[in-house]
């Protein structure tokens, strides 16, 4: 393309660059800042440099809660993506096969959790599916003759349903990049492998599925970001200001949430944003090389 | 025969299934739906029906004209309306110029835009907050809108460079030769072509700065400044937790708009999301 000397270019770049500086170069650094400082609630101008004992604090004191915090959000991550891919793959599997009549019906149907406002949606779960009292899951147990279920109570309950809340809102978009994907293979290659004798699952697995991941893995890189970055679900559902529901399922972004506008500790918030911002960095580069890898 | 028989007993499983899916996805928004229109509001009493007997819009009227929605509703509109307007303003000129013009340190920059895509905004939520109140922007609607579109900015930054690079550059050079002006180039021959992955753009912007919630309760105080979502948010916080019926209400007609455009745009987006995905 045009290698145009002259500056023309710049006055597109210059408003956007500044912009981008203002709004998210500047808070990122100043947040690095305030990491080494001990500012807080009691500290909100009269704050000190303190060095790296915030990083001391989240890293080496094992009650802090960052570090079950971080195992929690890679199992988390883990498990979901595992989940999205299976359940996601399956459906489209499902869309693409030739006695499907419906399709079209279907497919509008099942992408509704991804058109609706993901926090309006998970507040409806929480209320109607989840809740003690009338909350459907509930009304179904006590139907079956058993004492209701306080969801959101325990940890690993939350854990649950905010996970089956996560899978209900994702999958609708991965079955449709799964489905774009399949859509972009030659059928004739099944064909062959079905005179040959292969079965279904076997044809899918073995063919489709290596067929269609370097496709995809730009879509599941992308998905394990979301995921690892997981907020609105936690918080929505167990942390509210004013009605916390008991459990303790942070993930690493509701921790530094938590510390800075319910806890107040803003420097020790700071301090494990900057180690997540080194995860973040570290998981990034990987995942390129990754990308690049599938791509050559 | 019997080969065609087990296609045809295969085909009725497989929509059957699929029905069943269809029933679990939908069930937490037809439960509400159900909730809100019923009359008899017998939930403890009456026990698990999906179906109410008697219909009632009555918790549609109470929402519309006893709660402030509508002044919510507006206060929406407009915001998310000039994080629309920011956004595109500053990011389709830039991508333009990334797109069409080769300069030093280009490459560098576009990996240094990805890396700080890949930060939560939320984790820098701290420090805009005192940048904020420094500014002396507390409680007014240009700090929101400065936030969703520095949230926003990259991401559609990145959409729209991609856009622009499917347009072949013939048309420009014949311009060019014909001796057009940046100006004419711009108004007459780029906007036109881009315009609908602009707008697939701004739609999306749009999205975001409609359901965000948790920016809003940290810099927004006063019920009449707050945004739908800020103002549902808070209604589950406080009365609404009693009120199930009339918070399902809400929540649907808050969902609606934005049910319209994705439903509008989700082809676009599809084949737009996917066309970034090919590409890698």
């Amino acid at each position: 393309m045009d290698r145009r000397k002259g500056y023309t270019h710049w006055i597109y770049l210059v408003p956007f660059l500044i912009f981008i500086i203002m709004t998210v170069l500047i808070p990122l650094i100043y947040t690095f800042y305030v990491s080494f400082t001990n500012m807080s609630v009691y500290h909100w101008t009269n704050y000190k440099f303190i060095g790296l004992k915030n990083y001391y604090k989240a890293l080496l004191t094992v009650d802090s809660g960052f570090l079950s915090a971080l195992f929690r959000t890679l199992l988390w991550t883990a498990l979901n993506i595992i989940l999205l891919v299976f359940f996601a793959f399956v459906i489209a599997l499902g869309l693409n096969s030739p006695e499907l009549r419906f399709k079209n019906i279907y497919k509008t149907l099942l992408i509704f959790p991804w058109a609706m406002p993901a926090y309006v949606t998970i507040l409806l779960w929480r209320m109607g599916m989840f809740n003690t009292e009338f909350g459907f899951l509930n009304q179904l147990i006590r139907k079956a003759g058993w004492q209701p279920i306080n969801f959101l109570s325990t940890d690993v309950y939350a854990f649950l349903s905010c996970m089956i809340i996560n899978l209900w809102l994702g999958i609708p978009y991965m079955f449709t990049m799964i489905d774009a994907a399949m859509q972009s293979i030659d059928r004739g290659i099944y064909e062959n492998a079905y005179m040959e004798g292969a079965g279904f699952w076997r044809v899918h697995v073995f063919i489709t599925a290596p067929m269609i991941a370097p496709i995809l893995t730009p879509i599941l890189i992308m998905t394990a970001f979301t995921n690892f970055k997981q907020f609105d679900i936690v918080y929505l559902m167990t942390m509210q200001t004013g009605s916390k529901t008991g459990a303790n399922i942070h993930t690493l972004i509701t921790y530094v949430y938590d510390k800075a506008f319910v806890t107040s500790n803003y420097g020790y918030s700071a301090a494990v944003t900057g180690i997540i911002s080194l995860i973040i960095i570290i998981l990034y580069m990987g995942m390129q090389k990754i990308a690049r890898s599938k791509v050559n | 025969m019997k080969f065609g028989k087990r296609k045809l007993w295969k085909g009725i499983l497989l929509e059957f299934a699929f029905i069943i899916l269809c029933l679990l996805t939908l069930l937490p928004i037809i439960y509400a739906l159900s909730v809100s229109l019923n009359a008899s509001n017998s939930l403890f009493t009456s026990g698990l029906r999906l179906f109410p007997d008697k219909l009632t819009l009555e918790n549609y009227y109470t929402i519309l004209l006893e709660k402030p929605f509508l002044i919510w509703m507006r206060n929406s509109i407009v915001l998310s309306l000039l994080t629309v307007f920011l956004t595109l303003f500053v990011t389709v000129p830039a991508a333009y110029a990334f797109s069409r013009f080769r300069f030093r340190g280009q490459k560098a920059t576009m990996s240094f835009l990805l890396l700080l895509n890949a930060f939560p905004t939320i984790l820098s939520l701290f420090a805009i907050y005192r940048i904020i109140k420094i500014l002396g922007l507390l409680n007014k609607k240009a700090a929101l809108v400065l936030i969703y579109t520095g949230t926003m900015a990259i991401f559609t930054f990145w959409t729209m460079k991609g856009y622009f690079d499917s347009i072949p550059n013939d048309m420009e050079e014949a311009a060019k030769i014909d001796g057009a002006t940046n100006l004419q180039l711009i108004s007459k021959i780029i906007l036109p072509l881009a315009l609908p992955s602009v707008l697939v753009a701004g739609v999306l912007v749009f999205i975001n700065a409609w359901n965000e919630y948790i920016f809003a309760t940290i810099f927004i105080t006063g019920t009449e400044k707050y945004t739908l979502a800020l103002g549902l948010y808070s209604l589950q916080a406080t009365d609404y937790t009693r009120n199930w019926p009339l918070f399902s209400a809400a929540s649907i007609l808050t969902s609606l708009p934005t049910l319209i455009v994705f439903f509008l745009v989700q082809r676009h987006m599809v084949a737009g999301l996917t066309a970034g995905g090919v590409k890698g």
